[in-house]
């Protein structure tokens, strides 16, 4: 195999490994008080001693709620074949009721080769669910009803989750509710009924610590020999990677990481990067690779609009920003004017433009959103009359007047003035 | 509705077809050319492949975000998350994705929300170009597929998918003997939104811009990659529950030395060009770095510096490069003060010969600038005028302005009013000019309306008319103010208002300019300033 070929290959393998959440959480699999082994022990429950439960999962987004899950499902599905059926909804694709039954009779047929009627109604939809819940618990079998975004089922009426829950209360039924959400009052948004039907069993999924991200990382990162590539590459990749690892410089980068967000998405954006910044000749990790890479995963959207900016709406922004200083209440692309016809009396700039080439200026500072308008729709009023709001601070402004290549000397002058 | 779904449009048949003789032929309609049914590689661009230099050198200042791009779509078949490209308008994101999708000649599906301005359109162009679907006259350019919801969408996208992978799974396995350039490389399909920004004005907006960028985890799918081009940054798309945040690649604005190196792309050998950007580019530079904003002005620019030169191909000493800059220099400052094409200055003209005609048409020139440019009866003109005075002055001043003849009020004023109450007076107009112009009720316009109006002197255009043919004239005007008035709505020169509950009735606003309004008063003959708050 070329260098090439094997940076590559590699490349390949580390990134199919980066995005595949299955590999990523097993790493949370082996620990024994984790969520993992309450989660599996609550469905597992279930399916050996034929009962109904719920429980809600609540993390924000990027802790693996749904990784974790899927993770304990397939473990049950291979030590209790045939017994387990899932069905999966969406909160943002099945929030209404009539959709969401509509997509359980789906699942269900699709699982069970039956026929799917596009044309049923919500209430044939329902029929069959119930009959197929009791069917199932006649056969023994478990049915485990995940729900992402679980908040988003609490809109309206929450028909769908009160006929669930409902459901479970019955004798003959054996289902499991598993409800998954970035929310963590989720289960506040539930109705008097509905949660008198919930078993509030919660699980919470945090941030894992600092110690932990370093753990992950070498266990995304580090290379086995039955990988298919040439051993030796393995072992160079491996040591260095160790080496890497244990240095102080790499455990800053983690932590600068964790600082700003300390999801697990969030490092795995920042693997993501730096794999494919891999050399493709030597195709070694190295510090650099991953300082670079830190850079690119942590931006400041509104310093680079900043610095994207022209002169003529440099202007227009610090017009605005002393106006503001003024206290004036409202200001809009007229009094806008008004106050950049001052500067050009009081400093006589060379900068003096047209009225319509500074509202051109004006807009691209909408576009960009470093100014927006006050009223929400405007009432069909014209950009020059509605009211507008600067989104940047001033040490942002600051910031980017200072780092302007060709800034005029007239704003730093009047930035200054303010501070005076 | 038949059962897979798709839609079925009912024909009402016309009067004229149904009652055709039979013996009468229908001409038969031209025969269609036979259109060959698409496959995978129709999802790739055809033709020369491109190589890598090739596509640097086209794109002069975006060789780091190129290169930065290729690394994170990474090689063949390795999965990849989703990419939020993002940076201002015309900085090259779209060209730049869709050529580095031709050098790698892997196989995508583009769509713009600009294009597929509802979510129905978007996911069933998607789906048609998965599906490949090719629209044709015998099924009314339907859809493949008719989707509506978020849900079908996604059942239907997945089944789609599935399918197009399966199928660049199998093209690789089996054995042909194709060439290299007809087959797309690997097994992966990328899915591009561009112009993702317009999503969050849409009214589903709340569902539809964290189902895109959640489109990877709903989907589960690492044979898929998705793309997304924006001109807004992410920080923008305010949702309430968020949503998973792709990885972030920024295009930044050109600065001098990139703009300088994009315009002499295809030009480098020419001198006079340079010249002429030393000249034009670090004014204009200081208005807006905008790559179309800047070619729209230097075309019409460049045409001007060569005009005293008799032969393109004289070389340039400092001599001839002064002249040139001297002949521009005007122009310059013309050009700076407009945003587009200014109207055609014809006072520089050398020959003295032409004078007279040159005179002429001077004047014809300065006639058309005055002139509308387009037209109006004139009922819709006095309309016009009403509703600019209703909005600009405040309700308070109608009974001084107007008095019970419907005339120009000119009553002396009294008392001439003191220093400060003339300062006072002078910064609320001031005021009431920022704050743009003010809604009136329907009321207050047709009695502004019918107060000009009844001024108005018929007699000139109506001959043998007495007094009261010129009264039934003027009340022969009012039965079409709604129909004027809704017509001017929908033309945006009126805007209607929401009803305030309190009041009752709707109110309207004008929106037309200062300049636009004297001119339609000077096209009637209208002495508009007298009317004005504050002229």
């Amino acid at each position: 195999m070329g260098a090439a070929n094997v940076a590559e290959e590699a490349k390949r393998l580390l990134r199919t490994r980066i995005t595949d959440p299955s590999f990523v959480f097993s790493f949370f699999s082996q620990n024994s008080n984790s969520n993992y082994s309450n989660l599996k022990y609550i469905i597992s429950s279930s399916v050996t001693e034929t009962c109904n439960n719920s429980a809600l999962l609540m993390g924000p987004r990027g802790c693996g709620k749904i990784a974790i899950l899927e993770l304990v499902l397939e473990e049950l599905m291979k030590e209790h074949p045939g017994m387990i059926s899932v069905i999966k909804l969406n909160g943002l694709l099945h929030g209404d009721s009539k959709c969401a039954m509509k997509e359980i009779a789906r699942q269900l047929c699709l699982e069970h080769e039956l026929v799917f009627s596009k044309m049923a109604s919500y209430d044939d939809n329902s029929t069959f669910l119930m009959s197929m819940l009791r069917e199932c618990g006649l056969a023994h079998k478990t049915l485990v009803f995940v729900l992402d975004e679980f908040d988003l089922f609490t809109q309206g009426k929450q028909q769908l989750l009160y006929n669930l829950l409902d459901a479970l209360q019955t004798l003959t039924s054996q289902a499991v509710v598993v409800g998954v959400s970035c929310r963590m009052d989720a289960d506040q948004l539930l109705e008097k009924r509905v949660a008198s039907r919930f078993s509030h069993r919660k699980l919470l999924f945090l941030h894992p610590s600092s110690e932990d991200l370093q753990r992950l990382t070498k266990h995304i990162l580090q290379l086995s020999t039955d990988s298919g590539l040439p051993n030796d590459y393995v072992a160079t990749f491996n040591t260095r990677l160790y080496k890497l690892l244990a240095d102080e410089k790499f455990k800053g980068i983690i932590d600068t990481l964790a600082y700003v967000d300390a999801t697990i998405s969030h490092l795995l954006k920042f693997l993501f990067c730096a794999v494919s910044l891999l050399d493709s000749k030597s195709g070694i990790l190295s510090l650099d690779i991953f300082k670079s890479a830190l850079q690119r995963v942590q931006r400041q959207p509104k310093m680079e609009s900043l610095k994207d900016c022209s002169i003529l709406e440099l202007y227009i922004l610090v017009c605005i920003k002393r106006m503001e200083a003024k206290e004036q209440d409202t200001c809009n692309f007229n009094s806008m004017m008004k106050e950049y016809k001052s500067i050009h009396d009081t400093f006589q700039t060379s900068d003096y433009y047209a009225r319509n080439v500074c509202l051109r200026a004006f807009e691209h500072l909408l576009d960009q959103h470093l100014l927006s308008f006050e009223d929400g729709k405007g009432h069909g009023q014209s950009t020059e009359f509605r009211p507008v709001k600067l989104l940047v601070t001033w040490p942002e402004l600051h910031l980017a007047l200072k780092s302007h290549r060709s800034c005029p000397t007239v704003l730093h002058k009047l930035m200054m003035d303010r501070e005076g | 509705m038949c059962e897979d779904g798709t839609p079925k449009s009912s024909r009402r048949s016309a009067r004229l077809s149904s009652g055709a003789s039979p013996d009468l032929k229908p001409p038969a309609p031209p025969k269609a050319p036979k259109l060959q049914p698409l496959s995978v590689e129709d999802l790739a661009f055809h033709g020369e492949p491109l190589s890598l230099d090739a596509l640097i050198a086209s794109f002069p200042a975006r060789r780091i975000q190129i290169l930065e791009l290729i690394s994170l779509l990474g090689p063949l078949d390795s999965p990849m998350m989703p990419l939020f490209v993002y940076g201002g308008a015309s900085t090259g994101k779209t060209s730049v994705m869709l050529q580095i999708f031709r050098h790698l000649n892997r196989p995508f599906v583009y769509c713009s929300l600009i294009t597929c301005y509802s979510p129905r359109i978007l996911f069933e162009s998607v789906l048609n170009q998965l599906l490949l679907h090719r629209a044709c006259e015998s099924s009314r350019y339907a859809s493949a597929k008719r989707c509506e919801r978020p849900s079908d969408f996604v059942n239907l996208l997945r089944e789609a998918l599935s399918n197009l992978v399966n199928t660049l799974k199998g093209d690789v396995k089996s054995e042909t003997t194709k060439s290299k350039t007809s087959r797309v490389n690997g097994n992966m399909i990328y899915l591009i939104f561009d112009h993702v920004e317009v999503a969050r004005e849409w009214d589903m907006s709340s569902s539809v811009v964290p189902l895109l960028l959640n489109l990877r985890q709903i989907l589960n799918m690492p044979e898929v990659g998705l793309i997304f081009i924006s001109r807004a940054s992410l920080d923008t798309f305010h949702s309430d529950t968020g949503f998973a945040e792709p990885f972030q690649v920024y295009f930044p604005a050109y600065n001098e030395e990139e703009l300088r190196s994009i315009f002499m792309r295809d030009r480098a050998k020419s001198k006079l060009y340079n010249a002429f950007l030393d000249l034009v580019l670090p004014p204009f530079y200081r208005t807006t770095r905008r790559v179309d904003e800047l070619s729209t002005v230097f075309t019409p620019l460049f045409k001007k510096y060569c005009e005293p030169l008799d032969d393109l191909g004289t070389a340039l000493s400092e001599e001839v490069k002064r002249k040139l800059f001297s002949h521009l220099q005007p122009y310059i400052t013309k050009y700076m003060q407009t945003t587009f094409f200014p109207s055609e200055d014809l006072s520089n003209d050398k020959s003295a010969m032409k004078n007279e005609v040159v005179k002429k048409k001077i004047a014809a020139k300065k006639e058309a600038s005055e002139e509308i440019g387009f037209h109006m009866s004139t009922s819709a003109r006095y309309l016009l005028i009403s509703a600019f005075l209703a909005s600009r002055n405040p309700a308070t001043l109608d009974g001084s302005l107007f008095d019970s003849t419907g005339g120009l009020d000119n009553r002396k004023r009294k008392r001439k009013a003191s220093e400060k109450s003339m300062e006072k007076k002078e910064t609320k107009e001031q005021e009431l000019l920022m704050k743009g112009p003010g809604t009136f009720p329907l009321e207050r316009l047709l009695a502004i309306y019918q107060c000009i109006t009844s001024v108005i002197d018929y007699a000139a255009e109506y001959e043998n008319a007495d007094s009261m043919e010129a009264e039934g004239c003027n009340n022969a005007l009012l039965p079409n103010i709604h129909l004027q008035l809704s017509s001017l709505c929908s033309a945006n020169f009126i805007s209607k208002g929401g009803s305030c509950p309190l009041e009752g009735s709707t109110r309207y606003r004008s929106t037309i300019s200062e300049d636009m309004a004297l001119k339609v008063a000077r096209s009637l003959d209208f002495p508009l300033f007298k009317y004005m708050y504050r002229s």
